[in-house]
C-alpha cells in the first residue's frame, strides 16, 4: 500500500531546519505576547531592562558622586528626583542600582532553577526509593526560612573570606533557597510525562536513563520551567532588595535599591523621593515580571501554582 | 415559552446549518452544511469520522456553542427558531426539552455526590418536586433504565458503580424531565463491548417506551446499525448521505458511505476474512480550507470526474427518503473501492520456530509492605494481573489477544516487551531466554522485539521532530552511520506511505493516522522478528484503521515478522489473527487457531464477547447472551473457576469449587478451552442458542 499523503503539497511548505532555532525564539515571544497580561508585563520589563542597560550613559551624574552643596534637595531641573543626605543624585543611583539587583537576581534564579530542574526531573523520572530520599532532603531544606539561611550564610562567608564579593554569596543563597520549591514543581511535571508512551518507547529502544531524562522528558517540562523561572525571578528580586535593606547586600557606597530605601527612610519627611523612587522601581519591576509569568501561564493553559 | 410550539412540526429541524469557529489561526469550518429532521419516537444516527462536525451539530441543536462560533442557517425546535430564544428559554430548553448523554459517564457525574441526590436535584430544580416525590421518581427512573436494586443504588457514589451502571444513571438523569429530544454523543464508545451491548439493548428498548426523538452520534457503524431508524453520514462538515438504516447499509449512494462500509472488519458472522480490507486513501478535507466550488470528497473519491472539482453537488434524492450529495450516486456500488484481493496464506505454525514462546507467565502487582512502614492502610494481597499464561507465536504469524478492560491484555504486552518484569515463568524470543526487564536484555533482543502503542499522539515526543524516533531506532538497532541516516529514514517513511518531507515536522502537525505510521516506521526500523501492537488501531478512524491494518499485513508478508496484536475489537482481531488468546482476569479462557476460537464450541466467555460485538448490519438478529458488571480484580488465590462470578452458563457448585480443566477443543492442535462444561455439551448449547459463528471452522 503506497498511499502518499497528498495534503502536504497543498497546505504546507517545508520548513528548513536552519530556521528552527530562530523559530523557537519567535515562538517564545509570540507566546508571551499572546495575552494582554503578557504584553503589559513584557512592556514593563522591557522598559526596566533598557534603562538598566543604558543607565551609565543616560544617568546625569556618577552614582557615587557627592554634591555636598545640594544635600536634601527636592526634585529640580538639575536633580530630577532630588538628592539624598550626602547630596548624591537619586535618579542616577536608581538607574545604577537596577544593574546590580537585576544581575544578582537573574543569575541567582538561573542557578536555582537549573538546580531545581535537575533535581526535579531526576527525582520524578527515577521514582521509587530514590525519589523518596531526594524529596525528604528537599523537605529538610524547605524547613529553613530562606531569609534566615541567607543571613547565616552571609555572616559565615564574610567572616571566613573577608574579601569576597557579596553578590556571589547572594547568588549562591538564592540558588540554594529556590531549589526545594522549584524541584517539587518540576518533579510533578516530570511525573506527568513519565508514563507517556514516547518515554516507554525510549526505554524499549534501550536508551540510557540520562538520555531519557534530559532529551525526552526535559523538553516537555520546559514550559513549566519557564513559568517557574519567571515567578522565581520576582522572588529573587524581593530577596535581594530585602538583604540590601538589612545591609547585607552590595557594599556601600555602591547603589542598591534596598539599601537606598533603608538609608533614606529616616528622611521621608524632607526628601520623600530618595526612598520612594527605588521602592517604586522595585515594585513596578516585580509587578511586570509577575504579569509576564501569568501571561506565559495563560498562553500555555498551565494551572496556577498557588504561590 | 411564549413562542408557539407546533406539535406537528418535527422535534428538531436543521436547515442548512453552518458553524464556523473564529480561532487565532483562522476560521475553522466545523459544520458547512447540515440539514436534518428528527421526529418523535425516531432514532437518527449521525455517523462520521473524527473532526467531521458530528458533535458540533449536536451542540448546535441546543444553541450551546462558545462565543467564537458563528452560526448560519436555522435550528427549529418544534417549529420555533431557537436563535430567537431568550437565555431563560434556552435554559428551559436545555434542561427540560432536550437532554444529553455524553461519552464518558464518569465525568458526567459529580464524584463527590451520591447518585440519588444528583438525579433528585434535577427533578427538584426542573420539575419543582418536593424531596419525597423526587426520591420516589428517582427510584422509578433507576428501575426504568434496568439498574438492579433501584431502591439502594441511589445511595452509592459514582466510583462505586461499574462503567455500564454509571452510564445507566446518566441516561436515567437525561430521562428525568421527559425530554422531547435526547442527544447521545458516543454514549458507548468508552465502554467495553460487553457493556456496550447491554447499553444498546437499553437504548433500543427506550426508543419504544419514551416518546422522544433520539439523535445518536457515533463513529461506529455496527452500533448505528443496531439502534438507528434513519442515518445521516457526515463528511468534512457536510451531511453527504441520509437514508433509512436498511436502505443505507444495502444501497449506499455516496462513495464515502460505501467506503466506510467496506473498510470495517466484519465481526464474526460472514466469511469476509479471506479478503483484504479496502481503505479510503488520503485524509479528511481540512476544516480551515475555504469552501470551494467542488465536491469536498473529490480528492479521495474513486469516482471523481472533472466536473466533481468544478461543481458543488447538491444533496439530492436517490430514492424515497434517501438523499446523497454526489453527482454520480447512480454509479456507486460495492466495487468502486477496488477489487477484493485475496489475502496471502500464512506459513503453517508447525514448520517455523516460534518467534515468541511464553509458559506460565505470571505478573502480580502491589502487595508486599506498607507504604510508610508504620502508617497507612493495611497491606492488601497483590493484584493477580497475569496467572500462568502460555502462548506461542510462530514466525510470520499473528497472535491476537482479546478480553475486556482489566482482563490482563496490556499487562501481557508489557511483560513481553519488558516494560514490566514478569514475576515468574518462561519467556523466549526465537528460542532465546529473555530477561524480565527491558534494560537487562541485549541490544539484539531489543531490536528484534518492538512495540506500537495505542495512542499515536503520546507515542511521539511532542517537542521533537518526528525523525527523532526513527533515527534513534536506526542508529541503535540497524547500526546505520550518520551519513546514511537521512536516506534510510526516507526509505522507511516511503514504506509506511508517508511523504519523507514530514521527517522535519513536529508530531502535532500530523494527523493521528500519520502519527501512528511514524510509530510503525520506527518499530520497523531494524526488521524486528516480533512487533507487539497494543490496541494499535483502536484510536484511529475506520478508514485510517484499514490503511494501517493493511500496512501491517504487507509488512508481514515482506519481512516475515510476527505480531502480538492486542485489541478489544473482535472484528479487528478476527481479521488480523492466525491464533487467538482470550484472556479473562489474567487467566486464559481459550486459546487456539482463530477460526476454531471464534466458532462453536467456544468458552462461555468467548461466546459472550462474540455475542456482544456490534454487527454493521441492521438486519442482524440481536443475540441474547449478555454479561453484566465488569472484570473483577482478583487479589487472592481461589478454588473455583475464574469466570464463575459472571458466567452465563455456570453449571453449579463445581464452578465455585474446582479449577476448570484444560479441555482440548475440536480446532486441532493447541485449541484449548478452560471450562467445566464438556466440549460436546458446549457445542450443543451454543448451536441451540444460535450464537453467531464462522461455521466453516
Amino acid at each position: 500500500m503506497a498511499t502518499r499523503d497528498s495534503a502536504l503539497n497543498t497546505t504546507q511548505q517545508q520548513v528548513p531546519a536552519l530556521f528552527r532555532a530562530g523559530q523557537t525564539v519567535r515562538d517564545g515571544l509570540s507566546l508571551i505576547l499572546r495575552t494582554n497580561t503578557g504584553r503589559i508585563g513584557f512592556a514593563i520589563v522591557a522598559v526596566h531592562l533598557t534603562l538598566a542597560l543604558a543607565g551609565p550613559w543616560i544617568a546625569p551624574y556618577p552614582p557615587t558622586d557627592y554634591h555636598l552643596d545640594a544635600r536634601f534637595s527636592g526634585p529640580s531641573s538639575e536633580y530630577w528626583l532630588g538628592t539624598d543626605e550626602f547630596g548624591r543624585d537619586v535618579l542616577s543611583r536608581v538607574l545604577a542600582g537596577a544593574r546590580s539587583i537585576i544581575w544578582i537576581s537573574f543569575i541567582g534564579t538561573i542557578f536555582g532553577v537549573t538546580l531545581g530542574t535537575v533535581v526535579g526531573v531526576t527525582s520524578g523520572y527515577l521514582g521509587g526509593k530514590i525519589d523518596q530520599f531526594i524529596m525528604r532532603i528537599v523537605d529538610w531544606f524547605l524547613a529553613i526560612p530562606s531569609l534566615l539561611l541567607t543571613i547565616l550564610v552571609i555572616n559565615m562567608a564574610s567572616q571566613r573570606f573577608s574579601n569576597i564579593d557579596h553578590s556571589w554569596i547572594i547568588i549562591f543563597v538564592i540558588g540554594i533557597s529556590f531549589m526545594p520549591n522549584n524541584s517539587r514543581v518540576i518533579r510533578s511535571a516530570a511525573l506527568a510525562i513519565k508514563p507517556l508512551e514516547f518515554v516507554q518507547s525510549a526505554r524499549l529502544r534501550g536508551e540510557p536513563t540520562l538520555y531519557i531524562m534530559f532529551r525526552e522528558v526535559l523538553p516537555n517540562v520546559f514550559p513549566v520551567v519557564a513559568v517557574e523561572a519567571t515567578i522565581r525571578l520576582s522572588f529573587a528580586l524581593l530577596l535581594t532588595a530585602g538583604l540590601g535593606f538589612l545591609g547585607l547586600g552590595v557594599k556601600p557606597p555602591e547603589p542598591d535599591w534596598g539599601l537606598m530605601v533603608s538609608e533614606n527612610a529616616d528622611h521621608l519627611g524632607t526628601v520623600p523621593w530618595a526612598a520612594l523612587a527605588p521602592g517604586l522601581a522595585m515594585a513596578s519591576l516585580v509587578v511586570g515580571i509577575n504579569l509576564l509569568a501569568d501571561g506565559i501561564r495563560q498562553a500555555q493553559n498551565l494551572p496556577e501554582t498557588g504561590e | 415559552m411564549n413562542h408557539a410550539a407546533n406539535s406537528d412540526a418535527p422535534i428538531i429541524q436543521l436547515e442548512n446549518l453552518a458553524v464556523t469557529f473564529q480561532t487565532p489561526r483562522g476560521a475553522f469550518r466545523a459544520v458547512r452544511s447540515a440539514s436534518l429532521e428528527i421526529a418523535r419516537g425516531e432514532v437518527v444516527g449521525l455517523v462520521g469520522e473524527s473532526g467531521c462536525g458530528k458533535s458540533t451539530v449536536a451542540f448546535a441543536m441546543m444553541d450551546y456553542l462558545p462565543g467564537t462560533a458563528n452560526v448560519e442557517g436555522a435550528v427549529r425546535f418544534e417549529g420555533m427558531d431557537i436563535s430567537q430564544f431568550t437565555d431563560a428559554e434556552l435554559r428551559e430548553l436545555r434542561g427540560n426539552r432536550i437532554a444529553m448523554v455524553y461519552q464518558d459517564p464518569i465525568t458526567s457525574l459529580n464524584p463527590s455526590m451520591r447518585v440519588g441526590p444528583q438525579i433528585e436535584e434535577v427533578l427538584k430544580h426542573h420539575l419543582d418536586m418536593d424531596s419525597e416525590a423526587a426520591q420516589r421518581r428517582a427510584v422509578e427512573l433507576f428501575e426504568s433504565v434496568g439498574l438492579a436494586d433501584p431502591e439502594r443504588i441511589g445511595r452509592r457514589y459514582p466510583h462505586q458503580l461499574s462503567g455500564g451502571m454509571q452510564q445507566r444513571v446518566v441516561i436515567a438523569m437525561a430521562l428525568a424531565c421527559d425530554p422531547h429530544l435526547l442527544i447521545m454523543d458516543e454514549p458507548t464508545t468508552g465502554l467495553d463491548v460487553t457493556t456496550e451491548a447491554t447499553i444498546l439493548d437499553l437504548i433500543v428498548e427506550l426508543k419504544d417506551r419514551v416518546n422522544a426523538g433520539i439523535l445518536f452520534v457515533s463513529h461506529n457503524l455496527g452500533v448505528i446499525a443496531r439502534v438507528a431508524d434513519r442515518v445521516a453520514v457526515m463528511y468534512a462538515g457536510e451531511i453527504v448521505e441520509e437514508a433509512p438504516v436498511r436502505e443505507l447499509f444495502k444501497n449506499p449512494s455516496h462513495p464515502y458511505t460505501a467506503g466506510l462500509l467496506s473498510c470495517v472488519p466484519q465481526p464474526p458472522g460472514d466469511d469476509g476474512v479471506a479478503l483484504q480490507l479496502r481503505s479510503i486513501p488520503g485524509a479528511v478535507f481540512d476544516a480551515q480550507m475555504e469552501q470551494t466550488n467542488s465536491c469536498l470528497f473529490a480528492p479521495r473519491c474513486p469516482l471523481a470526474k472533472e466536473d466533481c472539482s468544478t461543481t458543488t453537488p447538491p444533496l439530492e434524492g436517490v430514492a424515497e427518503d434517501h438523499r446523497a450529495r454526489c453527482l454520480y450516486h447512480d454509479e456507486v456500488n460495492d466495487g468502486i473501492w477496488g477489487d477484493l484481493l485475496e489475502r496471502v496464506v500464512k506459513p503453517d505454525p508447525e514448520e517455523t520456530t516460534p518467534a515468541l514462546y511464553a509458559e506460565d507467565l505470571r505478573k502480580f502487582y502491589g502487595g508486599g509492605r506498607r507504604k510508610y512502614i508504620l502508617f497507612g492502610p493495611p497491606v492488601r494481597p497483590p493484584v493477580r494481573a497475569l496467572v500462568d499464561v502460555d502462548m506461542r507465536v510462530g514466525g510470520g504469524r499473528t497472535l491476537g489477544i482479546v478480553g475486556e478492560s482489566g482482563s490482563g491484555k496490556s499487562t501481557a504486552a508489557r511483560a513481553i516487551v519488558g516494560l514490566e518484569s514478569k514475576d515468574s515463568g518462561v519467556l523466549q524470543l526465537r528460542g532465546q531466554e529473555l530477561e524480565g526487564d527491558v534494560g537487562d536484555r541485549t541490544e539484539d533482543q531489543r531490536s528484534a522485539m518492538r512495540m506500537v502503542f495505542q495512542n499515536p499522539t503520546a507515542s511521539l515526543n511532542p517537542k521533537l521532530p518526528i525523525k527523532h524516533a526513527i533515527t534513534r531506532a536506526l542508529r541503535k538497532f540497524a547500526g546505520v552511520r550518520r551519513g546514511e541516516i537521512r536516506e534510510r529514514s526516507e526509505e522507511l517513511m516511503n514504506a509506511v506511505g508517508l511523504d519523507p518531507l514530514y521527517l522535519d515536522r513536529l508530531p502535532s502537525e500530523l494527523s493521528g493516522g500519520q502519527q501512528q505510521r511514524v510509530a510503525l516506521a520506527s518499530a520497523f526500523a531494524a526488521n524486528p522478528d516480533l512487533v507487539v501492537a497494543d490496541e494499535a488501531v483502536s484510536a484511529l478512524d475506520v478508514s485510517v484503521q484499514a490503511q494501517v491494518l493493511n500496512l501491517l499485513e504487507d509488512r508481514q508478508r515482506e519481512t516475515g515478522n510476527a505480531y502480538v496484536f492486542i485489541t478489544h475489537d473482535l472484528g479487528v482481531v478476527r481479521y488480523v489473527s492466525d491464533d487467538i488468546l482470550v484472556l479473562y482476569a489474567g487467566h486464559v479462557a481459550e486459546y487456539g487457531p482463530a477460526e476454531a476460537v471464534l466458532s462453536t464450541p467456544s468458552h462461555p466467555y468467548t461466546e459472550a464477547l462474540l455475542s456482544a460485538a456490534p454487527v454493521p448490519d441492521p438486519d442482524a438478529e440481536p443475540t441474547h447472551i449478555r454479561l453484566e458488571g465488569s472484570v473483577p480484580t482478583l487479589r487472592s488465590a481461589f478454588k473455583g473457576c475464574f469466570f464463575a462470578g459472571r458466567c452465563p452458563r455456570k453449571i453449579g457448585d463445581i464452578c465455585d469449587a474446582e479449577q476448570p480443566p484444560e479441555q482440548r477443543g475440536p480446532g486441532g492442535d493447541g485449541h484449548m478451552i478452560n471450562c467445566h462444561i464438556p466440549v460436546e455439551e458446549l457445542e450443543r448449547l451454543q448451536i441451540m442458542d444460535g450464537v453467531p459463528t464462522t461455521a466453516k471452522a
